[in-house]
């Protein structure tokens, strides 16, 4: 059996307007019980890999937050650990701050590790991965780098400014590309991808030359195009849930009330974990009017809320409305308030009688701790 | 001194009267209020009164609730000092033998609660059902440098013969205990909850353990013992939500007042210290459907509802389907109400199938246990 450390790559993720300046993108709510990075974190439980790495980009502090000792997804913590990595020295320079110089930062893990292989994967693809086929094809493939890829048929709507792959005959990538618009079918980089520790080292090592701005996801794209490195590729069948956008993020978490979306997405064989919170169950008010959506414990509800999504410990008192909306944990809604289509980040108060509404296609955010 | 308290629940009894819901688990072990276990409430309350301490006493059915209490993680007992540890009957040099009796248990335990270093011994029963510090009561043990001290609640008189009574000076000294009395004295009832001084305790038990006529049980022998020989016994008065729920309607009770009646026990006022605390299945979000209906009541994470409940406990990964109706219902961990299916006034017990349209208990107000086993 190979040893395999998987890492959970936080650098270079996409920006999610509110949601991304105040905390990492792995770090926010989803579906009112979930951090994005759950299901990242999930699939290596799933997949049995017990020692799990965080290349935190920023922000840490939300990222320890949530993981705190990180018993929530490994089964032995002495056997097993989730480690945070940051990029001390340039952690404030963006341009500077990538994952390759983090790791360089950390070398001595990364050479040290009790590892054959590392697991890359980023928080901003929502999937149900078992990786342990992904490593089987890449030890058998021979090949420096294995990169997981999804078949879409929808390119253009789900992954645009994803790295599209094109294939050779053997199945390697031959070029990258960037998804544009009027893209319908197309092979996107999940950036997951397995690499031994000899390939990882000599990876970063060759960024140095190449130019210190470079990320994993750029030196990859290099080393393919001057054939310094060969890279085969693996194909994952399931759904993937990209959160690419703000907009991605609120229509996808909508998609998942639908219970055909969900039962692909969190599959029997395979929870996706994370972190109690110690809160009750949600209690329902004599008048409350709920329907077709997810409310999370500690809430409590004595007003109507239809199509929308509830996190922890928010209250939506009598006669307010709330439909088409996503709640963060600690919301408040007055009495006789109407919401539609708006996104209320943490400890927002929404006091009596007011109304707000967005639009289906432009949720109106609302930045945390605001009283309105 | 360093005041030490170690804390010991007694958790090992069948709980008979829950008929078919112990069949195969231990009652404190029985689910509660949608996503608690009984005994979270007694434990959650020891680490939040700083009690990190604790011997949890099991018997009947022990495999299951041992494999629940695990190391103690779930209510923050694994921390430095901290130890939580599960005492089930032994073998020893002396024999094996079942518990006989509540004061019996702690009895065969008094090697732990030596190496435990213990000054006050905090006897708790792992099926009652409050939130609470124990601080206060420690400290009223302490100042008044009782032996013992016992807490009671005030109860509805024509209840009382149902309870320990306890008859007290103007110091809320106890000067007389009468159990389950058929003319109670007063409605102050003992809460089986008891503050030893552990000298004093340990060497009562050792007499205990010799006398062949004694049930070896608190209530029966220890306290009428200690009254006897005139050791000094302080009434604490505890104010507040308090329920031993020894029967399928008193627990059914019990976890509508949690979804009712906030007055009563308010899991929900934002005190974060005295947090009810259990364990945290990896279910997916609660879920309401288009047609789903839900009214007074509570529903954990993982419940998922496209029928009409009200005044409902809901557990999680219980499933309402389609256009079903549960009317005062306690619906346990798993279960599934299928189709069309009408069921009132009942606790459905974890993991129990009702099938399409059935009609269950629509006409009676006396609640009925459904228990199904695949």
């Amino acid at each position: 059996m190979a040893k395999i450390v998987g890492i959970c790559n936080l650098h270079d993720g996409p920006y999610l307007g509110g949601l991304t300046e105040r905390r990492p993108l792995a770090a926010n709510t989803f579906l009112g019980r979930y951090g994005l990075m759950d299901f990242a974190l999930s699939n290596f439980t799933n997949s049995h890999i017990s020692q799990i790495g965080i290349l935190v980009e920023k922000k840490g502090t939300s990222i320890h937050d949530h993981i705190k000792d990180g018993h929530a997804w490994i089964p032995n913590t002495k056997t097993g650990d989730i480690r945070f990595f940051t990029n001390e020295e340039v952690f404030a320079d963006v341009k500077f701050n990538t994952d390759i110089s983090n790791i360089l930062s950390n070398r001595d893990y990364f050479v040290y590790a009790d590892a054959d292989y590392f697991v890359f994967t980023p928080p901003f693809f929502l999937m149900s991965f078992d990786f342990r086929p992904l490593i089987k094809a890449h030890v058998e493939s021979g090949r420096d780098i294995t990169l997981a890829y999804i078949h879409s048929n929808n390119a253009e709507a789900n992954f645009k400014n994803c790295d599209g792959l094109e294939l050779n005959p053997d199945g390697t990538v031959k070029d990258f590309y960037r998804i544009a618009a009027r893209k319908r079918v197309a092979d996107i980089s999940l950036e997951t991808f397995v690499i031994s520790k000899y390939a990882l080292l000599s990876l970063c090592e060759l960024s140095k030359e190449v130019s210190i701005l470079y990320s994993l996801r750029k030196m990859i794209k290099h080393v393919c195009a001057n054939q310094q490195m060969s890279i085969a590729t693996y194909r994952f069948d399931g759904v993937v849930y990209p959160i690419l956008s703000l907009q991605d993020y609120v229509r996808h978490s909508m998609d998942l009330l639908k219970y055909e979306n969900r039962q692909k997405l969190f599959l029997d064989d395979w929870p996706i974990y994370t972190i109690s919170h110690n809160t009750p169950p949600v209690l329902y008010g004599p008048k409350a009017v709920v329907q077709n959506s997810f409310i999370a414990n500690g809430s409590i509800i004595k007003g109507t809320v239809i199509n929308s999504i509830i996190s922890r410990d928010v209250v939506v008192k009598e006669g307010a409305v709330v439909k088409n909306s996503i709640l963060f944990t600690h919301t408040k809604v007055g009495q006789g308030v109407k919401i539609n289509h708006v996104l209320a980040d943490k400890q927002v108060k929404i006091l009596n009688s007011s109304e707000l509404s967005g639009e289906e296609n432009e949720i109106l955010y609302i930045k945390k701790g605001v009283i309105v | 001194m360093n005041n030490k308290v170690v804390a010991m629940i007694l958790a090992g009894g069948k709980g008979t009267r829950l008929e078919s819901l112990t069949k195969k688990v231990a009652k404190p072990a029985v689910s509660f209020a949608a996503r608690y276990r009984i005994i979270d409430f007694p434990l959650s309350n020891c680490a939040n009164s700083g009690i990190n301490t604790i011997g949890v006493l099991t018997q009947y059915e022990s495999t299951s609730l041992d494999s629940y209490l695990g190391n103690g993680e779930k209510w923050g007992l694994n921390g430095v000092h901290a130890l939580m540890a599960t005492l089930s009957p032994k073998q020893t040099e002396e024999g094996s033998n079942w518990y006989k009796g509540t004061a019996d248990a702690i009895s065969r335990n008094i090697d732990f609660l030596d190496n435990m270093e213990a000054d006050y011994v905090l006897i708790l029963s792992g099926d009652h059902i409050y939130k609470t510090k124990y601080n206060d009561m420690i400290d009223l043990h302490i100042s008044s440098g009782a032996d013992v001290t016992i807490s009671c609640i005030e109860v509805d008189p024509s209840e009382a013969s149902r309870f320990g009574i306890v008859i007290t000076d103007e110091k809320d000294r106890i000067v007389e205990f009468q159990e389950k009395p058929r003319k109670p004295k007063s409605n102050l009832a003992s809460m089986g909850v008891y503050v030893f001084t552990w000298k004093v305790l340990s060497k009562l038990l050792k007499e205990d353990m010799k006398n062949e006529n004694s049930s070896h049980d608190f209530g029966k022998d220890i306290i009428p013992a200690m009254l006897a020989s005139n050791k000094k016994i302080q009434a604490y008065r505890f104010k507040g939500y308090w329920r031993d729920v020894g029967t399928i309607a008193s627990l059914h009770q019990a976890n509508m007042d949690i979804a009712l009646d906030r007055h009563l026990m308010d899991l929900y006022d934002g005190d974060l210290s005295t947090r009810i605390y259990s364990e945290d299945p990896s279910s997916v979000p609660q879920y309401v459907g288009p047609e789903g209906s839900v009214t007074r009541s509570i529903a954990n994470q993982g419940a998922i509802i496209l029928g009409k409940a009200d005044c409902c406990v809901i557990s999680s990964d219980a499933v309402l389907e389609e256009k079903t109706v549960c009317k005062n219902c306690v619906i346990m961990e798993g279960a599934r109400i299928k189709v069309g299916a009408h069921v009132s006034n009942a606790i459905i017990s974890a993991g129990t199938v009702i099938e399409e349209n059935e009609r269950i208990n629509l006409n009676s107000k006396e609640i009925v246990l459904i228990s199904r086993k695949a």
